[in-house]
């Protein structure tokens, strides 16, 4: 550098010697120029006064963007919790996700969002060379701090892929409840292998393979927007494939929100049991009333059955931990030094083939296949360790997810589980007790007769 | 994982209780994971000149292979050629204007390297030409930024250019970028200028 810029000194106190001279000594004595430009030709020396233009680079104020953007997310997380606890109408549920599609999605082209925040966070905690904005840790704080205390409102019409799916809802099919607890084991295999592949800093899978984001964005991957497409096509006969069956954010939400402090509730008057809200509700968060009178089993089988879950559970944890560590070698192929050490491993074994671009970068940047050798060592030792860890909650869930399948609990009305209710508010209109309330708000217990539920604008969905 | 027992595990002979005590740890355990995770991502939060917003290319590392017009996610990337015109020799015969082998030094699109004519020459004096990007037809594709490279001073590089980008997540012509050129970096690296460094 140092030379770089007293040869130009030099050159310009030259001044007016031939260009020929000057390109002959700039090129014997300074090779370096800033940043790896090469001057094979010298700056000119302008007789006519030419003045060199002045370009500017604007760099756009993201710090102002990021504050918006958590301003509209407080906002609508709050307007989304006096709806569903409070007001206990879907009115401005439908405004919050208009609003939500049409900011975050389509103004904001859905980045950040904070489904995909949770790779951002978990590569923040591991990674110390990088430097998490603090937008991005308030959205994926924000929602479960919210799930915590209010349950998934969030979900309901703040997040922007729920929300358009949500939108375009108009029947509910209901999937058979082994299916659907099955299905519900999807988004946190998904939530594993998203930790494993940010953790190792390999790839965002969360935003690699986001199925909206084209549909915000008027174009993107082909077979992403007709998967998305598929999506929301499928969103129309039922409630939220994406939401129930893929986000991995959901799982999380799902999680804290079992425990929320506050309970969703459909209304405060007592049930009276009419199944409207059951057949209202598209994601099949309603639990109709058990009794759970009499014996069906004897006791030894009950027995039986803690003592084989006691022993699957642990079985398949451990299990699956092993197997995913076991895959290591496999899924560390998606990271960009593994591969290139596959790359240049082949070209060293043809010679004669034409290298790739990555091969051909890696030679002039000077890497050695030692050292690259050695950074790929440490990735699948990574690769090792969270696998182990993600395989352990892929088996766990798994467990407890054959395990809730087979106990029943007992319940006098319909209650909403609040794991998977994603407050969308569809019941409170159908609701005729909640009607009832917001008819006449004084809170009168009268049971109101059916009747009520007729002024509703959708007819009551078909169950298969 | 603990949050889960309760959902689970009470089949007994005093269920609402047992169940509320529960619900209530599990509430509690919640909270404390919230806190914690919350609490450990805080200390890596960096101010709006540290933390890393911007997607850009480091010229020293890029090796012109044109996925950068191809891998981006919008229509037109957002990655296009700049000028450093205080490293540029300002030469007649441009390495980075005319194709290699060129017969003729005209403005015929066979002669030109840029694929959309995004280049723009204009005499300054004898023997001195400037050149300058038209950024609207620019696609980023590099090939001008080679030819500069390979025969002149390399005053021609790709960037990104930060009012088009999109600030993905993830970019996704880092994924594909052979050398590894393309990084997360902060506000004031936001553009690695040649004639700035």
């Amino acid at each position: 550098m140092m030379k770089g810029r007293m040869d130009k000194k030099t050159a310009f106190s030259v001044g007016r010697i031939s260009a020929a001279v000057l390109s002959l000594l700039l090129l014997l004595s300074c090779p370096a120029l800033p940043l790896g430009a090469q001057s094979r030709f010298p700056r000119p020396d302008f007789e006519s006064g030419y003045q060199y233009p002045e370009l500017s680079y604007a760099v756009p104020s993201e710090t102002v963007w990021g504050w918006i953007d958590v301003s509209v997310l407080l906002l609508l997380l709050c307007v989304m919790t006096w709806a569903v606890h409070r007001k206990r109408t879907r009115t401005p549920i439908i405004i919050s996700s208009a609003l939500s599609v049409g900011y975050f999605g389509f103004f904001r082209g859905g980045c950040v969002c904070s489904i995909g925040s949770v790779q951002n966070v978990a590569l923040a905690l591991v990674d110390p060379g990088y430097h998490l904005p603090i937008y991005v840790l308030l959205f994926f704080l924000l929602p479960l701090v919210f799930a915590l205390f209010f349950g998934r409102v969030f979900c309901g019409g703040v997040c922007p892929f729920g929300a358009l799916q949500d939108l375009v809802n108009v029947k509910n099919l209901r999937i058979s409840r082994p299916l659907a607890k099955a299905l519900g084991v999807i988004p946190w295999i998904y939530l594993s292998f998203t930790l494993i592949y940010a953790l190792t800093r390999s790839q965002f899978l969360i935003c690699r393979f986001d199925p909206f984001i084209g549909i915000f964005r008027l174009g993107g991957d082909f077979g992403l927007i007709v998967f998305g497409v598929a999506l929301l096509i499928l969103a129309v006969f039922t409630g939220r494939p994406f939401c129930r069956f893929l986000c991995p954010y959901g799982a999380l939400l799902s999680l804290v929100s079992a425990v929320s402090v506050k309970k969703i509730t459909i209304t405060p008057h007592k049930c009276v049991n009419c199944q409207l809200c059951h057949s209202s509700c598209p994601v099949d968060a309603l639990r109709p009333p058990y009794g759970n009178t009499g014996r069906e089993e004897s006791r030894t089988s009950s027995v039986g059955r803690v003592l084989l879950y006691a022993l699957l559970i642990p079985l398949l944890t451990v299990g699956c931990a092993f197997l995913l560590r076991s895959w290591a070698p496999q899924m560390s192929l998606a990271n960009k030094e593994v591969h290139l050490l596959k790359l240049v491993t082949y070209s060293e074994q043809h010679p004669d083939g034409t290298p790739t671009p990555e091969v051909e970068a890696f030679y002039a940047q000077g890497r050695t296949k030692e050292e690259l050798q050695r950074s790929v060592d440490k990735v699948h030792s990574d690769f090792r360790l969270y696998g182990f860890w993600g395989g352990a909650l892929i088996g766990l869930v798994i467990g407890l997810t054959l395990l809730s399948l087979t106990t029943r609990r007992k319940r006098p009305d319909y209650e909403i589980a609040q794991r998977e209710c994603v407050a969308c508010g569809r019941c409170f209109r159908y609701c005729p007790q909640n009607m009832a309330a917001a008819a006449k708000p004084v809170g009168s217990a009268s049971v109101p007769s059916s009747t009520d539920t007729s002024s509703t604008p959708e007819s009551p969905s078909q169950s298969i | 994982m603990k949050e889960k027992k309760d959902d689970n595990g009470n089949i007994g002979s005093a269920p609402i209780r047992r169940r509320e005590f529960l619900r209530r740890v599990g509430t509690y355990l919640a909270g404390g994971g919230v806190l914690a995770v919350g609490g450990a991502a805080a200390t890596k939060v960096k101010g709006k000149d540290e933390a890393h917003l911007y997607w850009q290319i480091d010229p020293s590392k890029c090796i012109q292979c044109g996925r950068c017009e191809t891998s981006c996610v919008m229509g037109v990337s957002a990655v296009k050629c700049v000028h450093a015109l205080r490293v540029c020799g300002y030469c007649d015969l441009c390495g980075g204007y005319y194709r290699t082998g060129a017969k003729v030094l005209d403005t015929a699109s066979e002669n030109m390297i840029c694929p959309t004519g995004a280049i723009k020459r204009k005499f300054v004096e004898d023997p001195y030409f400037e050149y300058t990007i038209d950024e609207a037809l620019c696609t980023g594709c590099g090939k001008c930024v080679k030819g500069c490279s390979s025969f002149g001073n390399g005053s021609l590089f790709l960037q990104v250019k930060q009012e088009l980008c999109l600030r993905c997540n993830e970019c996704k012509i880092s994924l594909e970028c052979p050398s590894g050129a393309i990084t997360r970096v902060s506000a004031p690296l936001a553009y690695r200028l040649k004639d700035k460094a």
